[in-house]
């Protein structure tokens, strides 16, 4: 079988020894620049980029994707034990991993997120190597008409995201969406909501929008209750899950891994919205939503795996199209032609030494960062116990760092400001930052869809029923709509009973 | 005269001073090249190649940062404010100095006046590719059809060199193609690849794998030349003479530099030039290289300016 003799080449060519030292170095930095906060992905292999000249191809590749699925296992630590995501599928980790942290559940849900994020990476792994080019296929079908129909899936699950009113919910999507049009219009270029300053034409920088609203807004709560921290500290009890907590995770993993390996191959946009489905979805198939919020394990288990699988399949569009999924998919591309390769969809036929060593490097990795974390577990749970004093600056020194080195952007740092200002107020008046984040995500993607939809239709609207991947995708946005706003109305209704009765 | 512009004037003459006196030995630290664009792309692939054959000529790093943002204005804007010592240089490029200085209302930098020259690198040819589902196999059968029928291309962005090739094409052409804009090449070629847009107008490295392998059908090359690496692919020129456009990558320093260090600059860019390891890399890439004289520079960017100037009128794109 093609195949397997395939994955065999690619482990041979994987488990060199240099290799095998490039990937560990990967996920090493991947872990590293992903705990701190702010340092993302993106940055890092910015940097290295240069160092990459030097090295074989493979060994440069294999390093650089170790980098980028290692940040995703690191990012969801900082999510976890500081409330602080790095990246936009971590925000999600942090509703619940966090919640868990403050109840001393700190190291099962660092568990939870590694063993899931493994279990992910390695289902993922052997989906790119199955179906790769068939899945590239699926990938082209999606037009603007249809990502636009996705993007409005995505907005509706956000309301779903929400554990307190719904409507506070809906007030703060709507707040991102509008975060999301400062910028360039990019089909006329007139600059919106900029205040004239051109460093916000290209609109405001995620990791700055993420690092305020989130960690910031996070350390000056904290400092406002000191208590708060010494719970975390003090009851810290067992590191890993007990066979109960397996039970609960088994499902959420499951179906998470399936929704992040579907959505991961989108390029634009999909990846983001993996782990925001898949939270959503565990949330409603639940049998205790209210645990959500409030430190449900299935609420890390889910999106932690969507995330990773979803970063796993996200390479299928780079190595079979030559098409970036995400920032970090167009520096590999870089990279590549740096090295003299031109990613394209002759990558996996002219260089199949390339294409199946770095399948079979992610699969080795992923296994290395499992070994990797577990380990580290306590260690990260002890950084809890660091005195906020010692902490917080450095938190707030790394963050600073992180942001600016994003784009060299001084800009950025003030942004980070004003959104830890505005998350701390956010706080205060119980609105959650993460519909607000996702909404600021999906927003621009929404508008540019919609409006290349309906140029290219020639302002026909019925242009999003029409298409049959369209219309289904609005018909399931319809679905989670009835889904989000039945049990309310139920409650709603079991109250004014329950009230009548007392 | 107040004591306090005297002591001023002072201060000016010595850094003027210090200025000349540091030319002699440049460069004795890093020097910075900024990238006006996001890393991965094909300006930072050039630059980073260009920077490390520098740096050995040079016997310093030459550190490579993206400053990316509105369109390169950012970047170019900042070399612009530079200190003008020649540790500050710019990977300039025909949107930074032709296309953004004609189309923003609101101008960040004056790309004559604030900028040294230094040396015009590289040539990089436009491709105008179809998706083969559309069935037409040359220029003039695109140009027919268009006019029968509405038709759309995509390019990576509003006033990009893409996009503004595309407009010079439909009036040489006399058609009407609606433009629909991209983030980027990227996904700009991948709907073309999927059919939801038949036309496109791309940078020839970031199209030639796909030209290559079949998926994407290539029409005619933007310059007036054939590609070396697409020998059997057509120029517009052949259907509408006098039709060229191409992106360029071009170092630039801060107006004011001593010419000294302009000098030891472009001796180093055109050394890395001439190094056999980029010319393959450059001609993979479908770039022809240049390595002009700064005096070469100056008179290509006036050309540019002057060649752009209607386009960018008669197309009505502006920024403010």
């Amino acid at each position: 079988m093609d195949l397997l003799s395939n994955l065999a080449m690619g482990f041979s060519v994987a488990s060199t020894p240099a290799n095998l030292v490039f990937c560990l170095i990967g996920v090493l930095l991947g872990t590293l620049i992903g705990v701190l906060p702010g340092i993302g992905a993106t940055a890092t292999i910015a940097m290295l980029l240069p160092i990459t000249f030097q090295l074989e191809p493979v060994s440069s590749l294999i390093m650089l994707a170790g980098i980028y699925y290692g940040a995703q296992y690191g990012g969801s630590t900082t999510a976890i034990l500081i409330n602080m995501p790095g990246e936009s599928s971590s925000a999600v980790t942090a509703i619940d991993g966090y919640q868990m942290a403050r109840r001393g559940r700190a190291g099962i849900a660092l568990a939870t997120a590694a063993l899931g994020s493994f279990f992910a990476g390695t289902v993922a792994t052997f989906l790119v190597a199955i179906f790769a080019p068939p899945l590239t296929v699926i990938a082209l079908k999606f037009g603007a008409a249809e990502y636009f129909s996705l993007m409005v899936l995505g907005l509706i699950m956000a309301v779903a995201l929400a554990h307190g009113s719904v409507i506070k919910a809906l007030a703060m999507m709507v707040l991102g969406l509008l975060l999301g049009m400062v910028g360039t219009d990019i089909y006329t270029g007139a600059p919106r909501f900029t205040l004239g300053i051109t460093a916000y034409a290209d609109g405001l920088n995620f990791v700055a929008l993420a690092v305020g609203l989130f960690g910031i807004a996070e350390i000056l709560r904290n400092l406002e209750v000191e208590q708060t921290r010494e719970v975390m500290t003090r009851n810290i009890q067992r590191l890993m899950p007990n066979r109960q907590e397996f039970r609960e995770m088994a499902g959420p993993v499951l179906r998470g891994t399936g929704i992040g390996s579907v959505l991961g191959i989108l390029p634009g946009g999909g990846a983001i919205l993996a782990s925001f489905a898949s939270y959503t979805m565990e949330k409603k198939l639940s049998k205790h939503p209210e645990e959500f919020g409030h430190g449900a394990i299935a609420g890390v288990a889910g999106p932690e795996s969507a995330n990773n699988a979803g970063a796993q399949t996200s390479f299928i569009p780079l190595l079979t199209l030559g098409i970036p999924a995400n920032p970090v998919m167009a520096l590999m591309i870089g990279a590549m032609i740096i090295q003299g390769i031109v990613p394209g969809p002759n990558v996996v036929s002219e260089q199949p030494m390339l294409f199946w060593g770095i399948i079979a490097s992610m699969w080795i990795g992923n296994l290395m960062l499992v070994v990797l974390n577990l380990p580290l577990i306590g260690l990260w749970v002890k950084l809890l116990t660091v005195p906020y004093y010692v902490l917080f600056p450095i938190i707030m020194a790394m963050c600073a760092i992180g942001v600016y080195s994003v784009d060299n952007n001084t800009f950025d740092l003030y942004a980070v400001a004003f959104f830890g200002l505005l998350g701390y107020v956010m706080s205060k008046l119980r609105c959650e930052p993460a519909p607000l984040l996702l909404g600021f995500v999906l927003g621009p993607l929404l508008e540019e869809n919609l409006r290349r939809a309906m140029i290219l239709s020639r302002g026909d609207p019925t242009t999003f029923l029409t298409r049959p991947i369209s219309a289904g995708l609005l018909l399931a946005a319809l679905a989670v709509l009835v889904l989000v706003f039945l049990p309310q109305i139920r409650s709603r209704r079991d109250e004014v009973f329950t009230e009548a009765d007392g | 005269m107040t004591p306090i512009t005297r002591l001023m004037q002072g201060a000016a003459l010595a850094v003027l001073m210090t200025g000349a006196a540091a030319a002699q030995d440049f460069p004795e630290r890093a020097v910075t090249l900024v990238i006006p664009f996001a890393a991965g792309g094909s300006t930072d692939v050039v630059g980073r190649i260009v920077a490390e054959k520098m740096s050995a000529q040079l016997g310093q790093q030459v550190v490579v940062q993206n400053v990316g943002g509105a369109g390169g204005s950012l970047g170019a804007g900042q070399v612009a404010r530079a200190e003008p010592d020649g540790y500050t240089i710019l990977m300039g490029t025909v949107a930074t100095h032709a296309l953004n200085p004609l189309i923003l209302t609101q101008k960040p930098y004056d790309p004559v006046a604030d900028f040294a020259p230094v040396s015009l690198l590289v040539l990089v040819p436009n491709v105008l590719a179809v998706n083969p589902e559309l069935g037409v196999d040359t220029v003039q059968e695109l140009i027919d059809l268009a006019k029968s029928e509405p038709l759309a291309y995509a390019s990576s962005g509003n006033g990009t060199p893409l996009h503004l090739s595309g407009e010079l094409f439909k009036s040489m052409a006399g058609i009407d193609l609606t433009h629909i804009p991209y983030q980027g090449s990227g996904p700009a070629l991948t709907d073309v690849l999927g059919n939801q847009v038949p036309i496109i107008f791309d940078n020839l490295p970031s199209a030639s794998s796909h030209i290559a392998a079949g998926s994407l059908k290539a029409l005619g090359v933007t310059t007036t030349e054939r590609a070396a690496s697409f020998p059997d692919v057509p120029t517009i020129a052949e259907t509408l003479p006098g039709y060229e456009t191409y992106t360029w990558n071009a170092l630039f320093a801060p107006a004011g530099t001593p010419p000294e260090v302009v000098a030891a600059l472009n001796e180093a860019a055109t050394a890395a030039m001439a190094d056999p390891d980029v010319q393959a890399r450059m001609t993979e890439f479908s770039a022809t290289i240049v390595a002009s004289t700064p005096e070469d520079l100056a008179a290509h960017v006036q050309a540019e300016m002057e060649k752009w100037a209607p386009v960018v009128t008669d197309a009505q794109v502006r920024m403010d």
